[in-house]
């Protein structure tokens, strides 16, 4: 139940910063869906990883190519879906959590979660990254199959 | 259109999906495939967040080269998308300038969500994460409340031209020192839940992460750029709320 609750809140989250981001239409919709399977694909594979990094590498793998998928159907670029649907994984807690451990001056700590807080947001570009790439090199590969027929 | 204008023109989209927030890679790219429509032999383009280099080769004339600063910029993606069409009609249908300077002004033109509809999505925001961070319903309710109050300094700021560091850090101030008192006047039960939501509305996460994706796609410089400011707009957001935590907050956490 709170799980539902945690990914209903990570929807509504991305849809009001799709509104800042001047989304429009069935476009608003698209991203907070996209938000909102994200955080329940992060929900549930805690039992598998318990590492939070590994989890969301895996879950901007899968909104990147959710972003992709969605970009070639409505001829928009990935980024639209990209910046949208990863709203609810960015570490705002985390920053926050930074924050309270200097303001408390416990130094160790503070440094451990800012660590953790940039780790968190290098999982997000890793798996976003590696989406990317793996487009590039399936293109390059099209593209020298088509020159060999070609030729 | 002449080679000058071409030039322009090419730079005119760049210059304003680099504003809109486009990636670095996309905006070159966008620029040297214009270029090549218009006919130009060899195309140089160079772009970091804040400045925008082009110069470009043209059959029997010199090489002719044109410079933008980019001073400040938002997340529209309605209007990257926008800019985006009119780039490949440029490049398939090569449009003659007038239509082009047309076609860019409506783009520009056209409008964003109106203040309320902008400050209903930051109390919307604010309130959501406030729970999903694990606070209560009552602690949303008020999070919303300095949501749209967080709105309201955003915008006085913006209109007063404050750069981005002090924007942030006025905000973080007034948000935490309106969720400390919340909670000193028995409104709501945790100002920590509270400072969360409304943080997620400040934090330049989708900045970080966007700078590591730069670092380590190639675009060291756009990287290391976008890094920076993301650290030191977190610091500014830092300070505001340990500011309010000395002033107002001492015994309320």
């Amino acid at each position: 139940m709170n799980d539902m609750i945690q990914i209903l809140m990570g929807m509504l989250g991305a849809f009001g910063f799709s509104i800042l981001f001047n989304m429009r239409g069935w476009k608003l919709l698209l991203a907070a869906l996209g938000g909102g399977l994200s955080w329940a694909l992060y929900l549930v594979l805690e039992p598998l990883f318990p590492g939070e990094f590994t989890r969301y590498f895996i879950s901007a793998f899968f909104v990147a190519v959710y972003a992709e998928v969605l970009a070639r159907l409505l001829k928009t670029p990935a980024t639209t879906f990209l910046i949208s649907c990863i709203i609810p994984h960015i570490p705002g807690g985390a920053l926050y959590h930074t924050m309270r451990y200097a303001l408390l001056k416990e130094w160790a700590a503070c440094f451990q979660q800012a660590f953790h807080t940039v780790m968190l947001a290098l999982g997000l570009a890793l798996g976003i990254v590696a989406v990317l790439s793996g487009l590039n090199v399936a293109e390059v590969v099209k593209r020298s199959i088509a020159k060999k027929k070609g030729a | 259109m002449n080679h000058k204008e071409v030039l322009s023109a090419a730079m005119d989209i760049g210059e304003n999906m680099l504003k809109s927030g486009a990636e670095v890679y996309r905006v070159e790219d966008c620029i040297r495939r214009i270029c090549h429509a218009y006919g130009a032999s060899s195309v140089d383009v160079f772009c970091i967040t804040s400045s925008m280099l082009l110069s470009a080769d043209f059959p029997e004339e010199h090489r002719i080269s044109q410079t933008r600063r980019i001073e400040t910029y938002t997340t529209d993606l309605e209007r990257i998308d926008r800019l985006n069409q009119l780039s490949r009609r440029m490049c398939s249908e090569r449009l003659d300038y007038a239509t082009f300077k047309k076609a860019l002004s409506e783009i520009l033109a056209a409008k964003r969500y109106s203040y309320l509809s902008e400050m209903a999505a930051f109390a919307l925001i604010a309130g959501a994460f406030t729970v999903f961070f694990g606070g209560s319903w009552q602690d949303a309710l008020l999070s919303a409340v300095i949501g749209m109050v967080l709105k309201a300094t955003v915008y006085f700021s913006s209109v007063v031209n404050f750069n981005r560091v002090l924007s942030n850090l006025i905000a973080s101030f007034t948000m935490s020192v309106l969720a400390f008192l919340a909670v000193r006047m028995g409104l709501a039960r945790s100002a920590e839940m509270i400072v969360i939501g409304n943080i997620m509305l400040l934090i330049p996460g989708v900045l970080l992460t966007n700078s590591i994706r730069d670092m380590i796609s190639g675009d060291t410089m756009t990287g290391i750029l976008r890094f920076a400011e993301a650290i030191i707009l977190a610091l500014a957001i830092a300070g505001g709320y340990i500011l309010a935590f000395y002033t107002v907050g001492g015994g309320a956490v």
